[in-house]
């Protein structure tokens, strides 16, 4: 059986979400990181709280899996997603990933205190969204077409003046849907260059190993299997949009058998179901891994 | 969900009800009516935002073609504009029946 | 005194490779488990190789045991295929085994076809149609190993391909009679085959393999998913294409459209009374929703490019009308269905994602190099066609003493896709495809030139009719709804359209859209079609609501 793990970044995390977690594994990472996890609402206010809680949430989740036998065969991490999604492909170690992303978040945290974010455009496809940014961006007001999350939705990543006017031109085009974010840096940009410069210096001296399964890079889409490539991804993700899209394309020609989606959230399930019926889909932010572990057993036993 | 207003000159009289499409993901249903005054109304419901323009182009290739002075009610599904013209020219052959 | 010229040396090499491996034969037999061996002995770098795979049967055997060889040994494959549809068959190239690739179709890996031409991982030799493939394995594509799937196998090494004969003959012709290397992959072993489609004289290496070959039923569309635009159009063809121009030959495409007018032909047809006048012999893979059309004695021949799962015992039962062997079994050919779809009919109807301003179609979008299947050949007019037939003439000018008939090639769309984008738009995404991909043509699956009519569900615009570019345009523009093309049409050169006869919408057909109703389609569902079969058609399982 062919499984796609996929791995959400930031935006569902809710408060409480960590009740099932692990409390041993919770208190470990309390102690890798030196940062107390509130998983409340006002906690979730902070970058570093909602990076590290829904980073901790998957990586619980592919421990659980694991255990009970289970092991991808093509896994896709969006944005923050990547970590656990090396974790799950055995490249990193826990500790490790913890400590990287904790990195992560502080300097996206620091990098930009005000002015800058990103916006989403729906409704525009990719080439059109592109275009009106070219009208806008300049040196001074740098805006940049970032993530690619399906045909006829991206982000936009840049100063916030920019930003706007790019969400007022789409929408003046036929955007369905042109909005701010609440995200306060310009991720998924040339801007956030100076975070890939310190991410991967942190990189360079982990102790990394071989994937065990397929993994598809954020920055360019493609459906890789070396540690190079990867490791590039890890620190590289924030200055190149996700090419979400291209990326679930690629899986889907991989003929996967079934997605597994990870907590929080269920949007990427709902996006592969406008691509395709060929699949069997599990989200597990809706059901426990013992429904999960039960669908995988009968669904492998059909084929 | 948006809500989306219409108002067009238009010189056919609607003289009867018509009721054509369903109520179906993907699909729509449309009321018409005798227009209440002098113009052809159109107001319309939908799940789909952002669309305005593309229903503004639709009708107006509509009425170009059959103009209908009625009132209509237009309750959206995410229609695709084929499917649409599909229920109004439907609705335009229903209203001619009665002749 | 000259030496005197080796001319074998082809047959020499080929000898040698053979002995070099002879450890694993018994006779032409190898073991299952010493596939990934055998590839490596008899394979050598550069090698010009065919591995079977098109849009329906794959050699997955094979295909999975070439991506398992020693890329030390196994290296910069020139792999030839009609269709790039598994994953294993791009792996090889990420893993350094193969370099180049000449292929027609490459629809279920588009996204890292693109990928790898982009990134230097493949070299495209060309992306053809079907018969300028199979024309040039004798040309200048003379393999030097082929893989091909077979169902049975004698001791003899005869073999049996049935109802998926498809293009194995093909392409292990080219192979067998220019010293090129035949390596077949077998369901089964057998000490007497139903019948023999290609004999043992041809074949140098049998495998059986650990499982049968992939197969996948690419023709089978549930009625269910017939919606009552798809009604509306077939009816408009119908009437205003089928009837008007007595349509005897044709094919179908593999869309929803197409379905509807087959289960349209034992309700509209029979109202309008074309039967026996219209759609009598078929070049066509046995569509299930033909069942309705062929059971109230509409149909009088099917010749078929492939066989499609489920409709075997249906297929055995109804000799008069497919091609069968005198075992009970049909047997199919894709390259001599392409040479009938190009030259032996009347009419190719197809749809397509893009359709431009002027006319050109496309399904490769931004990303994915999905390249053709059978539209290019069924869908051009092939300008040395002699044979006339009503529907040729039909669309002959008057005006010039030498002028000839034409194929009808009919494209129907929607002018929306599912997602809300516009079918009709002024440039083809396959124009920038071209360059990204560094192509030397702009991959264009129907041209302007040979498109003669287009369906949307406004109307039916009859290109053939037009006498300039400029008119073209306005016809296309007339039924292209509210994309940004149809957005360009008039009503005032509508009506002149109109009155000309190059514009007809549904009332000027006399079509009623109020009739565009699912109840007017033979079948609803796939029970209905198993129904009119006399329970002889078995859906596969996942078109099964009761599974």
């Amino acid at each position: 059986m062919r499984n796609l793990w996929l791995f959400p970044g930031q935006g569902g995390q809710n408060p409480g979400m960590l009740d099932q977690v692990d409390p041993q594994l919770k208190e470990q990472v309390e102690k890798w990181t030196n940062v107390k996890l509130l998983d409340t609402a006002e906690g979730y206010q902070d970058s570093v709280q909602i990076q590290l809680s829904i980073l901790l949430l998957q990586i619980d989740q592919v421990d659980q899996l694991k255990k009970l036998g289970w092991q991808p065969t093509l896994v896709a991490g969006h944005s923050l997603g990547i970590f656990a999604a090396a974790y799950a492909a055995g490249v990193i170690n826990k500790e490790d990933i913890f400590k990287l992303v904790t990195l992560r978040a502080k300097l996206m945290q620091e990098c930009y205190p005000e002015g800058y974010g990103m916006g989403v455009v729906v409704g525009l496809s990719r080439p059109e969204v592109k275009k009106l940014v070219a009208e806008v961006h300049s040196d001074t007001n740098p805006v940049y077409i970032s993530n690619q999350n399906s045909e006829m939705q991206n982000t936009i990543s840049g100063k916030l003046i920019a930003i706007k006017q790019v969400l007022a031109l789409a929408k003046e085009n036929g955007a369905s849907k042109a909005k701010l974010l609440h995200v306060p840096n310009p991720s998924h940009s040339p801007l956030m260059q100076k975070t890939a410069d310190q991410l991967n210096t942190f990189i360079a001296q982990l102790n990394l190993h071989q994937p065990s399964c397929i993994y598809l890079a954020n920055y360019n889409g493609h459906a890789v299997r070396s540690l190079k490539d990867i490791k590039y991804d890890l620190g590289n993700n924030v200055i190149y949009p996700v090419l979400w899209e291209t990326m679930m394309q690629v899986a889907l020609e991989y003929q996967p058998d079934v997605s597994s989606e990870f907590s929080p959230g269920t949007a990427f399930t709902k996006l592969l179901k406008a691509k395709t019926d060929q699949l069997h889909m599990v989200t597990l932010s809706a059901m426990s891994i013992d429904d999960a572990d039960y669908l995988f057993n009968k669904w492998e036993k059909k084929e | 969900m948006e809500k989306l207003h219409f108002e067009y000159q238009n010189s056919t009289p609607v003289k009867k009800f018509a009721h054509v499409g369903v109520v179906a993901s993907g699909d729509l249903e449309i009321l018409v009516y005798p227009a209440d005054g002098e113009k052809t109304t159109l107001d319309i419901t939908t799940g789909s935002d952002g669309f305005e323009k593309v229903w503004q182009n639709v009708l107006d290739r509509f009425f170009a073609r059959y103009p209908l002075n009625g009132k209509f009610i237009v309750h959206d599904f995410g229609a695709t504009p084929g499917v649409v013209n599909l229920r109004l020219t439907q609705a335009m052959e229903a209203l001619k029946d009665e002749k | 005194m000259t030496e005197e010229k080796n001319w074998h040396t082809h047959r020499d090499a080929k000898n040698a490779r053979l002995a070099s491996a002879s450890s694993l034969f018994n006779g032409k037999f190898a073991k299952t488990e010493d596939v990934v061996e055998v590839l490596n002995t008899l394979i050598k770098p550069g090698d010009k190789v065919v591995l079977e795979g098109d849009n329906q049967k794959q050699a997955s055997f094979l295909s999975e045991a070439l991506t398992k060889v020693d890329p030390e040994r196994v290296h910069d494959l020139h792999m030839i295929m009609s269709s790039i549809s598994c994953p294993e068959h791009l792996d090889i190239f990420d893993l350094g085994i193969a370099s180049k690739m000449d292929f027609s179709f490459a629809g279920p890996q588009s996204t890292r076809v693109s990928q790898m031409i982009a990134d230097g991982t493949m070299t495209v030799g060309d992306i053809h149609t079907y018969l300028e493939l199979f024309g040039r394995l004798f040309i200048d594509l003379i393999p030097n190993v082929v893989l091909v799937a077979a169902d049975k196998v004698d001791r003899e090494g005869n073999l049996y391909t049935g109802f998926n004969t498809e293009e194995t003959p093909t392409i292990v012709e080219a192979a067998a009679f220019h010293d090129g290397i035949v390596i077949v992959q077998a369901n089964e072993v057998v000490d007497k085959l139903p019948r023999v489609d290609i004999p043992s004289d041809w074949v140098d290496v049998i495998i059986p393999a650990d499982k049968p070959y992939q197969l996948e039923p690419l023709f089978t569309r549930d009625p269910q998913a017939i919606t009552e635009l798809q009604i509306l159009m077939g009816m408009m063809a119908i009437k205003g294409i089928y009837a008007k121009h007595h349509v005897q030959t044709l094919n179908h495409g593999v869309g929803f459209n197409t379905s509807a007018i087959e289960l349209l032909l034992p309700t509209y047809g029979e109202q309008l009374g074309l039967k026996g006048k219209i759609c009598r012999n078929w070049e066509l893979n046995p569509t299930p929703t033909l069942i309705p059309a062929i059971e109230s004695g509409w149909v009088q021949s099917i010749h078929s490019f492939g066989g499609e799962v489920g409709m075997e015992k249906y297929i055995a039962a109804r000799p008069d009308i497919f091609f069968v062997g005198k075992d009970g079994t049909m047997r199919s050919n894709r390259a001599l269905g392409q040479v009938a779809g190009q030259y032996a009919l009347d009419m190719f109807v197809g749809s397509t994602l893009q359709i431009d301003q002027w006319g050109n179609s496309s399904t490769v979008t931004n990303g994915r190099l999905s390249g053709f299947g059978g539209a290019p050949n069924m869908g051009s007019n092939p300008t040395g066609r002699r044979h006339s037939t009503p529907a040729w003439q039909s669309l002959k000018p008057d005006d010039d003493p030498l002028a000839k008939g034409q194929k009808l090639v009919v494209q129907m769309v929607e002018t929306f896709g599912a997602n809300k984008k516009p079918v009709f738009v002024d440039h083809l995404d396959a124009e920038e495809v071209r360059k990204e991909a560094k192509l030397a043509n702009v991959p264009i699956m129907i041209y302007s030139e040979d498109t003669t009519h287009i369906v949307t569900e406004e109307g039916i615009a009859y290109l053939y009719k037009t006498d300039s570019m400029e008119e073209r345009k306005a016809a296309i523009e007339a039924i292209a709804g509210v994309t940004p093309v149809g957005l360009r049409s008039n009503p005032e050169e509508v009506k002149k359209l109109r009155e000309k006869g190059i514009v007809a919408l549904p009332e000027d057909l006399g079509v009623r859209r109020e009739d565009a109703k699912r109840s007017l389609l033979a079948a609803q569902t796939m029970d209905d079609i198993v129904e009119w079969s006399h329970g002889l058609y078995n859906p596969p399982a996942k078109f099964r609501s009761w599974s």
